[in-house]
């Protein structure tokens, strides 16, 4: 039997303005009510478990420093993922980027910390982190520059490389990384200086206003200065900007280093943060991943990242807490975290197609 | 939240005056008051899922038993990742009001110790943590001992003695006299049982090697089936293990092998390839550790449990374990219960052939637990990993 509709997208030449805010509103709503479907008929309070999501995620004094805190990683990657992706260039392994900055932060933390006094250390931490960000992108830039090798499998591949770097660091006998004469292989903690005491008894950093400015100024460089503008000709018009005379091979090494050098300062914000030492555990996070789904929910817009980021991070905060303050069991809460992404991002459809139902003659003929 | 508080501070005065009034510990366990203890507000973290069938299943069966002995019904935390993330699960369950909370995996340590010293009045327990780790010379934050949280406590056991009994099964079931071993990490705790394990073989086949290979993961069904394969590919008849899954298992009896699993009696995933396994017996540690939070007291010392008490067991043993052996085990079980036996005594020479331990010379616990990073004489491979 043939269906007597045939479903059809058809690209919008310019979003109705309506639409930009109408369908991530109703996105959420869409989650948000598959969610209360799922609740129901495994047998949850979906008031409750609505109301303790939010509430540990946003709506408590705890739950809202706790979002902060984790955003200001997240809010990195996202503005990483954003400065490349806006010149379509799809640097995908923030990931591996943020873990070379927490390597090369956790270095200078332990190399530099006991020399340093902390105004100078933290400061220096956090670029040597970005650096090393900078350069683990290197390579996958120059290639793509060069010879235009995708910078996707290059990046993806060089995350893998990052994370067993990693590994290494922390496995192997007498590695400087770790922490010496113990039983289980675990990073060794730098010294105070290159450590920043959390905000009063939250689990925040100072670091995470240090980001917000950060994605402040980038939004201003994208749309004010030379450079910016620079970035969006090529990203338009790679031949106009040819004409105008624009080093496209420059710009891209440029705007993919920077992006390195994003995710690698998020790893380094890690050191001087909550972590205080390299620690495996941080190839099972996820923020540079995270980081690629917060730059698509913000259009690559450095502001609304802020706001992405900061959301993403209390969608998570607010889920992992659920099976602690409900009893529903992890999984539920991973599900609603998972729900509410998939309907975010498959919202960008309808704001990017106009999608009809046509009858099936009319087409076939 | 004051009315509960109120309430918990009651509770933990009655059972104070019950605790005193009992004087011993097996007299507080018939005479407390279970109205007392079903007011305790108790917390287990786990890694991963209670389903796994090893580490996460094991601790659950013993969080079962708490339930049921006191009266009460335990929040359970699961696939919390063990690193600096995990401080918020800490610090909610202690905002939330929770008493005792137990953590089940190492790299819960440091996060543990922040929140416990900022909440004095929660009593943490850390599970195969080691206080030293947290201080400055283990490569952790706190100055030194004294700077560390006086309510925090850590628990693990010596495995090696059963390590050491599930060798003697695996050296009589060897044809070829090569046993193979999948292993996670080369660190102490491992290279221990690795250890004991080759010494109770070669009790029995003085010839028998154990050789071993390293995944450099606790828990990868995927890459321990490899590992396993590699083993069996390179001739070996039986594999012991030290993961958290069955995936050995699976792999020793595809290839008519045996196997020696660890942390649960999971017979059932290989009933052909089953000879036994080192299991652990949490229940007894976490009810005697309910029991005292609820008296008053955060038990803070290291706890180390052995076979005498019950929290390092023995697995039930597989068909193909000959009557004879079983009596041999159970013997030398009697022995390492009573204390008139202990796997690590002299002599014993390094993998080299250099001597270790002189006849009759015991290892140190200190030595054991730390200072343990070689190999003994019979076992193939690297220490380093």
């Amino acid at each position: 039997m043939r269906a007597p509709f045939r479903i059809i997208f058809e690209q919008r030449s310019e979003t109705p303005r309506y639409l930009s805010g109408f369908v991530p509103l109703v996105s959420v709503l869409a989650a948000l009510l598959a969610g209360a479907i799922f609740l129901m008929a495994t047998g949850y309070s979906v008031s409750e478990t609505y109301s303790n999501m939010l509430q540990d995620g946003f709506f408590s004094s705890r739950g809202l420093t706790d979002t902060l805190g984790l955003s200001t990683v997240l809010i990195c990657m996202g503005i990483s993922a954003a400065f490349a992706f806006q010149m379509n260039l799809y640097n995908i392994g923030g990931e591996g980027q943020g873990y070379l900055g927490m390597i090369g932060g956790a270095w200078a933390g332990l190399a530099l910390g006991p020399h340093l006094p902390s105004v100078v250390m933290i400061p220096a931490l956090l670029l040597i982190g970005a650096a090393a960000g900078a350069a683990w992108i290197f390579i996958p830039a120059f290639v793509r520059a060069r010879l235009g090798t995708s910078e996707i499998v290059t990046t993806l591949l060089l995350t893998y490389i990052g994370a067993s770097l990693v590994n290494h660091f922390i496995y192997t006998p007498n590695s400087y990384f770790r922490a010496p004469d113990v039983v289980f292989p675990m990073g060794r903690t730098v010294a105070d200086s290159a450590k920043l005491t959390a905000i009063g008894s939250t689990r925040m950093y100072p670091t995470f206003f240090l980001v917000v400015v950060l994605a402040v100024f980038l939004y201003w460089v994208v749309k004010r200065t030379e450079f910016g503008y620079r970035i969006q000709v090529i990203a338009d018009s790679p031949r106009a900007a040819q004409y105008a005379g624009m080093n496209a091979r420059r710009t891209t090494m440029q705007v993919m280093l920077i992006s390195g050098a994003l995710a690698g300062f998020g790893g380094a914000t890690l050191i001087v943060g909550e972590f205080g030492k390299l620690d495996p555990g941080i190839t099972m996070l996820g923020y540079g991943y995270a980081g690629i789904v917060i730059a698509a929910l913000a259009r690559n817009n450095f502001a609304a990242i802020i706001v992405s980021g900061i959301l993403f991070s209390g969608l998570r905060v607010g889920g992992d807490k659920l099976q602690i303050t409900t009893d529903t069991p992890i999984h539920i809460g991973v599900m609603l975290q998972g729900a509410i992404l998939l309907f975010a991002l498959g919202g960008e459809a309808f704001r990017r197609y106009k999608i009809r139902a046509v009858r099936m003659q009319a087409v076939t003929q | 939240m004051k009315k509960f508080w109120k309430l918990a501070a009651t509770a933990a005065a009655a059972s104070l005056i019950v605790a005193a009034c009992g004087g011993s510990d097996s007299a507080s366990d018939t005479t407390s008051a279970p109205a007392a203890k079903t007011d305790l507000k108790v917390a287990v973290v786990y890694i991963g899922t209670t389903e796994d069938k090893g580490w996460s299943y094991q601790h659950e069966q013993g969080i079962l038993q708490l339930e049921q002995e006191l009266g009460l019904e335990v929040k359970r935390v699961e696939n919390i990742k063990d690193d600096a993330t995990s401080e918020a699960t800490f610090e909610q369950l202690a905002a939330d009001g929770y008493q005792l909370i137990f953590a089940t995996s190492f790299g819960y340590g440091t996060p543990m110790a922040r929140v416990a010293t900022k909440n004095p009045e929660a009593c943490m327990q850390w599970a195969t943590g080691a206080k030293f780790l947290l201080t400055k010379a283990g490569g952790g934050e706190y100055a030194d001992f004294d700077a560390l949280p006086t309510n925090m406590g850590t628990y693990f056991g010596a495995a090696e003695e059963a390590r050491y009994l599930s060798g003697i099964a695996a050296g009589k079931a060897t044809k070829n006299g090569k046993i193979g071993y999948v292993a996670a990490f080369p660190i102490p705790e491992v290279l221990r049982g690795i250890n004991a394990f080759t010494l109770g073989a070669r009790s029995v086949n003085p010839e028998a090697t154990v050789q071993v290979t390293w995944t450099k993961t606790w828990f990868d069904p995927t890459l321990e089936k490899q590992a396993s394969e590699s083993l069996l590919d390179a001739g070996v008849d039986v594999l012991g293990m030290h993961q958290d899954t069955t995936a050995p298992g699976v792999a020793a009896q595809a290839k008519g092998a045996k196997w020696v699993g660890y942390n649960s009696d999971a017979a059932e995933a290989a009933p052909e390839a089953w000879l036994t396994a080192p299991t652990w017996n949490w229940g007894p540690f976490y009810v005697k550790t309910a029991k005292a939070v609820a008296a008053g007291t955060c038990p803070t010392d290291e706890a180390y449990g052995t076979m005498a008490d019950g929290m390092v067991t023995l697995g039930s043993f597989g068909k193909s374990v000959a009557a004879d052996t079983q009596s041999m085990i159970e013997e030398k079980k009697a022995a390492i219960i009573d204390g008139s036996f202990a796997p690590f005594t002299g002599p014993i020479n390094k993998q080299d052939g250099s001597a270790w331990l002189k006849a009759g010379e015991k290892a140190e616990l200190g030595f054991l637990l730390g200072d343990m990073t070689f190999f003994v004489e019979g076992v193939v491979g690297s220490a380093k990993g």
